[in-house]
């Protein structure tokens, strides 16, 4: 079996602002038709891409992770009509064991904007989906992603950050409490069916804004969700109309175009004698024109803008961060390690598991014929000791495998010795699951 | 002993001052338990004081400049907890306590003798326009620190810094709408203490106020607040612009109490 290299390559909210993120980022029609491209780069055997509003990433496998390295920001350039160089101070480029841990800390929200958030994860999760849809990811992203779901399962679950997550909602809460005296008087206009902006009302509801407006470009969305919210859905050519009844506005329209520009706000602001408006753009790209902010009595708070407040309040979560860092550190190491055994070594599993079974099969037949009559403890010292013994005799041997690290003369001697044929064919167990589920 | 209790006053005030400038400086929750008591505390001995140097006088003491300023920073601190105790709004409470501290400061540097009242002033208009006028400059005040904390807000949230070390300000609704109560207030007591004070004078001394320094100045200030409400009645004038204007309007009040005490203008500077 070849050896494939993990590389990945993209940039985040730290290293590129807004306008570059929303240039890059891969739209929900976007992603397949460029999964194809990019598996059809020379060289680039496995791959997939990561693409939210805080980040656009393409992780790819090959043999040769220079190769792919080079080859991985080209392609972005080339997807988006980028100069190359413009585009290679934002990028950051992570090989093998680095990859594997951004890809883990990305997964369990460790690399958000808002550290904790859970939205990360059902992203990573679709987007993955997608990869192995087209056929994009094969066994050794596939192993990565599913490694990296469970690590921030684990993190979720052992540490503190999730629940105390400080979201971009609560930010846009917090933000909201600074601009108005109190929420149950105001109104909320919902723009967009952005998962972010749904979450980002359902917590402004539960924070006790009064009612809610949602505008959706299709109505029947705008429905469906105004339903789910307990809210009122507005055709979007009325969007001016009802603007004006608007306290709150949360935007995750999806689009080029900026949805509202001052001259429309403006006279909205006059209709409603100029009671403060708070907009909050969660769409990259971004859906209100950032000089909406300079109106007097409007502000316009974008995702960067929420980041930066939502930073002041993390650092009260910096220990539940460091032992979230700790699980990922650990996991990291044990998926490495097993991945290095796997693939530098197949004859050391092999060897490992043959032993394994001899050991079990002959403390089970002892303990059937012999022993009979044993306790529970007796019996799991019996088992206990024969897995020792194996163990013992075969540390000498697998360790000296695992030094040789790859095809070896050692490897084929113990293949041969200990009688481990290879088994004729090695199915990627995706393609195990769909035979076992036409047959 | 009265000017000891003065400087007792001066203390406690600046105590609270101390007190709001930490609860800031450290990123917590405006003191809410501290503040307000230390500036009970300075009601009570700055009013003590206040009383005693009546008695003395034997006419209510506001007839120096030092007198005058007292008495503001006493009718100030007497409004803010009488507003702090409807509803707690503890970081007006920030601006409140250097302003009392500085009036009662000048007060102190300002110290003199009480000065016999002229008799042709010893009237029952005396405490009613001077107790109006003094309260209407008080409600002025507290739309003053409300605008400015105002201000204040507004910009921090304008620029995307957050809330950050402010975080526990009042909302700019809330700013607004104690700007928008204490103008609405401030001009009824301004607009009693001015016709007071004309009725006052008619009786004392005929025709002779109408070019008085102070009822022009006192007129002026009257002028800008009638537009701000009018403008806020009408025109939907709110936020900044009202703050801004409010905090014009202020000034116009520190300037008369400035300049007609100091160089001695008209009646009020001279008379008393």
């Amino acid at each position: 079996m070849e050896q494939r290299t993990i590389v990945l390559v993209g940039l985040n909210h730290r290293t590129a602002p807004v306008e570059v993120r929303e240039r890059l980022a891969f739209g929900n029609g976007r992603l397949e038709p460029a999964l194809r491209e990019l598996i059809a780069v020379p060289g680039i055997l496995e791959g997939a891409i990561v693409s939210t509003c805080n980040r656009v990433e393409v992780i790819a496998c090959g043999a040769d992770a220079a190769a792919v390295g080079s080859a991985l920001p080209a392609f972005l350039a080339r997807e988006h009509g980028v100069a190359d160089p413009a585009l290679a101070t934002h990028l950051y480029t992570h090989a093998d064991r680095e990859a594997v841990r951004h890809l883990f800390r990305v997964a369990a929200s460790l690399d958000s904007m808002v550290v904790g958030e859970s939205q990360v994860l059902g992203q990573l999760k679709e987007q993955y989906g997608v990869a192995a849809s087209v056929g994009a990811s094969g066994r050794v992203l596939h192993r990565c992603f599913h490694k990296s779901f469970s690590v921030a399962k684990r993190v979720r679950s052992e540490t503190g950050i999730a629940e105390k997550a400080v979201s971009v909602g609560s930010a846009a809460v917090e933000l909201a409490r600074g601009i108005f005296d109190r929420l149950e008087d105001k109104t909320a206009m919902l723009i967009g069916a952005g998962a972010m902006g749904e979450l980002t009302a359902r917590q402004l509801l539960a924070h006790g804004v009064g009612s809610v407006m949602v505008v959706n470009r299709t109505y029947e969305r705008a429905m469906d969700v105004a339903r789910e919210l307990g809210g009122m859905p507005v055709p979007f050519d009325r969007l001016a109309r009802y603007l004006p009844l608007a306290d709150l506005v949360i935007g995750t329209a999806s689009g080029e175009e900026f949805l509202l520009a001052p001259p429309l706000v403006d006279e909205a602001m006059r209709e409603r004698r100029r009671r403060p408006m708070f907009f909050i753009d969660l769409a990259v790209p971004r859906n209100f024109d950032p000089a909406i902010n300079d109106l007097d009595n409007v502000y316009v708070y974008d995702l960067d803008d929420l980041e930066r407040v939502a930073r002041q309040n993390r650092t009260l979560r910096g220990a539940q961060i460091g032992r979230a860092e700790k699980i990922v550190e650990e996991e990291l190491r044990a998926f490495m390690a097993q991945a290095h055994e796997r693939d530098a070594v197949p004859v050391l599993a092999r060897l490992r598991a043959h032993g394994e079974a001899v050991a079990r099969m002959e403390a089970e037949r002892t303990l059937a014929a012999a022993l009979r009559g044993l306790d529970d403890r007796q019996q799991k010292t019996v088992r206990a000791m024969a897995s020792a013994i194996v163990n013992k005799l075969l540390h000498g041997p697998t360790a000296r495998l695992r030094n040789e690290a790859g095809r070896g003369p050692l490897a084929e001697a113990a293949a041969a010795l200990f009688g481990l044929e290879e088994p004729s064919q090695s199915q990627p167990e995706a393609v195990v699951l769909s035979l076992a589920g036409n047959g | 002993m009265e000017l000891g209790l003065l400087r007792l006053a001066t203390l406690l005030y600046l105590g609270a001052t101390f007190d709001a400038l930490a609860g800031i400086a450290m990123q917590r929750e405006l003191p809410r338990w501290l503040l307000p008591r230390l500036l009970l505390g300075g009601l009570a001995v700055h009013g003590a004081a206040i009383i005693l140097r009546s008695a003395a006088a034997g006419h209510i003491a506001v007839t120096t400049f030092a007198e005058a300023l007292s008495f503001l920073a006493v009718v100030l601190v007497a409004i803010f907890l009488a507003v702090q105790a409807r509803r707690p709004l503890v970081a007006l409470g920030a601006v409140v306590s250097p302003l009392a501290f500085g009036l009662v400061l000048a007060a102190d540097a300002a110290y003199s003798g009480a000065r016999p009242l002229p008799p042709v002033l010893h009237s029952a208009w005396l405490p009613v326009h001077v107790v109006l006028a003094t309260l209407g400059d008080a409600v002025f005040a507290l739309a003053f620190s409300a605008s400015l904390l105002y201000l204040i807000q507004e910009r921090r949230l304008k620029t995307h810094r957050g809330r950050g070390v402010l975080r526990h300000l009042p909302s700019l609704e809330t700013l607004d709408r104690v700007n928008y109560a204490c103008l609405v207030w401030g001009l009824v007591l301004l607009t009693l203490g001015i016709m007071s004070g004309i009725v006052w004078a008619h009786e004392a001394w005929g025709r002779s106020w109408s070019t008085d320094p102070k009822l022009v100045f006192s007129l002026l200030t009257w002028a800008v607040y009638v537009v701000l409400l009018q403008g806020r009645m009408t025109a939907g004038w709110r936020g900044r612009w009202a703050a801004t204007l409010t905090i014009a309007g202020f000034a116009v009040i520190v300037l008369s109490l400035v300049s007609v005490n100091v160089l001695a203008l008209g009646n009020h500077g001279k008379a008393f």
